[in-house]
């Protein structure tokens, strides 16, 4: 019995896996998996996930977006972090001079120095104008 | 004469999907929140990326691993003694490849890859490096070729390695009986090993038999007082594949720009999170911090791993 070249051979297994990825990717979101996002409820929470991104971190103060989508936390020397979800999992990132913000009435648009962590918008309601001002002493 | 050895992780690649299919299932009755569609994707297509990038780098492994097998020292051939110690052999050589991996930052650019992941289901197993080659962890197995076994007997070995520690990546098992655990790798002790808390950093670098760490000093038991975290001591926080693969050698390549002469070399070989001026953190420095705030209250119920030097 001919057996096909090798090249069709691997034409046929990267092929086959990338069908396998494909049909994995949307069959899990299909049956709904991901679903039921953890949100920042409050600042006890929105510190606790601080120490979580940065061990010893000692987040005192925490403001937390209307949303809970992200937050920035304080820390006793004024160091702030950025709390932001990611998928259904948060990641953190401290604010330092390689960020860029932008205050938008109640929107505060945060863009870190770090093009894969990207940017993100969160609502603070009336603080924001603080939040920002805050934000200018490192920024 | 060599045997006409098949690859056994090509052959295993529809059991890879079965079981998935298997995960997805029971996660969608215990806990959605276990997968993530973009994560999955991630971790799948660097998977693929794993298996482009190592049919182009094959070649040269091998010319590499046959010219060292030239100066064996014995022929040690193909009898079944010899692929049960090879078995052995190349998983203990695996065991210090793991553990170079993370302490040594050049190692960990390549290994990292299979870390990125926040979340901890079998396609996280697939999220492996595409650096392999350049990484240079093949140079762990070189002594077993010197030795004299066949570079095709550990290359089946070492896939049937990496097919054992495929199922060790999932929380749907929680632990497995007491004799088991012990001995062998599993979803318990690999969690640890995935871990971001402090408590478990540097811990179970095993691939199968789990005595090495036992051995060497580097066993952590998990603890379900300290829930895991998974991923990253800094979260890449970001799906992006190009990134995900090669962010630590981007890492590298600016700070070895950035540092002086004379810290140049330590960016490369020191552990990750190194730096000449002490201004980050590295996994030693944080488990330091962890220790002095939770032993004084006596909170500190499971040994802590040792730091790998």
């Amino acid at each position: 019995m001919a057996t096909l070249p090798g090249w069709v051979m691997l034409v046929v297994k990267f092929g086959g896996s990338l069908l396998a990825i494909f049909a994995i990717a949307w069959l899990v979101k299909r049956m709904g998996l991901g679903k039921g996002y953890e949100r920042i409820r409050d600042e006890a929470h929105a510190i606790a996930l601080a120490e979580e991104a940065e061990f010893g971190f000692g987040g005192v103060a925490a403001d937390v977006d209307a949303a809970g989508y992200g937050a920035i936390v304080r820390n006793a020397t004024g160091v702030m972090l950025l709390v932001r979800a990611h998928g259904n999992r948060f990641a953190a990132r401290r604010i330092d001079a390689g960020f860029t913000a932008r205050l938008d009435r109640n929107r505060l648009w945060l863009q870190s120095g770090e093009r894969a962590f990207g940017s993100v918008e969160l609502d603070f309601g009336g603080r924001a104008s603080v939040i920002a001002s805050r934000l200018r002493t490192v920024i | 004469m060599i045997p006409d050895l098949p690859k056994p992780v090509d052959i295993a690649v529809p059991l890879f999907v079965a079981a998935i299919l298997a995960e997805m299932w029971i996660v969608q009755r215990r806990n959605r929140a276990a997968y993530e569609p973009r994560d999955t994707l991630t971790s799948l297509i660097l998977g693929f990326g794993n298996t482009v990038a190592g049919a182009m780098t094959a070649g040269a492994a091998g010319a590499v691993a046959m010219w060292t097998y030239e100066y064996r020292l014995v022929t040690i051939g193909w009898t079944w003694w010899a692929w049960i110690t090879a078995f052995v052999a190349y998983d203990l050589s695996y065991y210090w490849a793991h553990r170079a991996g993370h302490r040594i930052r050049w190692f960990w650019a390549s290994h990292v890859i299979h870390h990125s992941s926040q979340h901890y289901n079998l396609s996280t197993a697939l999220r492996q490096t595409w650096t392999g080659f350049i990484g240079l962890s093949f140079i762990f197995s070189m002594p077993l070729f010197f030795l004299g076994f066949h570079p095709a007997m550990i290359a089946f070995c070492a896939g049937l390695n990496l097919i054992y520690q495929f199922w060790i990546h999932t929380e749907a098992i929680d632990r497995m009986p007491r004799w088991f655990e012990w001995m062998f790798n599993t979803p318990s002790h690999h969690r640890v090993h995935h871990a971001t808390n402090p408590r478990y950093l540097d811990a179970n670098y095993a691939g199968v038999f789990m005595l090495w760490d036992r051995m060497f000093g580097s066993f952590t038991p998990e603890d379900d007082v300290d829930p895991i975290r998974y991923g990253l001591v800094r979260q890449l926080g970001s799906f992006n594949i190009l990134w995900a693969a090669t962010h630590e050698w981007v890492g590298i390549a600016r700070d070895l720009r950035r540092a002086p002469w004379q810290a140049k070399l330590g960016y490369i070989v020191m552990p990750p999170g190194w730096s000449h001026d002490g201004s980050r953190d590295t996994s030693d420095s944080i488990k330091a911090r962890w220790r002095d705030r939770e032993q004084p209250r006596g909170e500190s119920r499971s040994p802590m791993p040792e730091a790998a030097e």
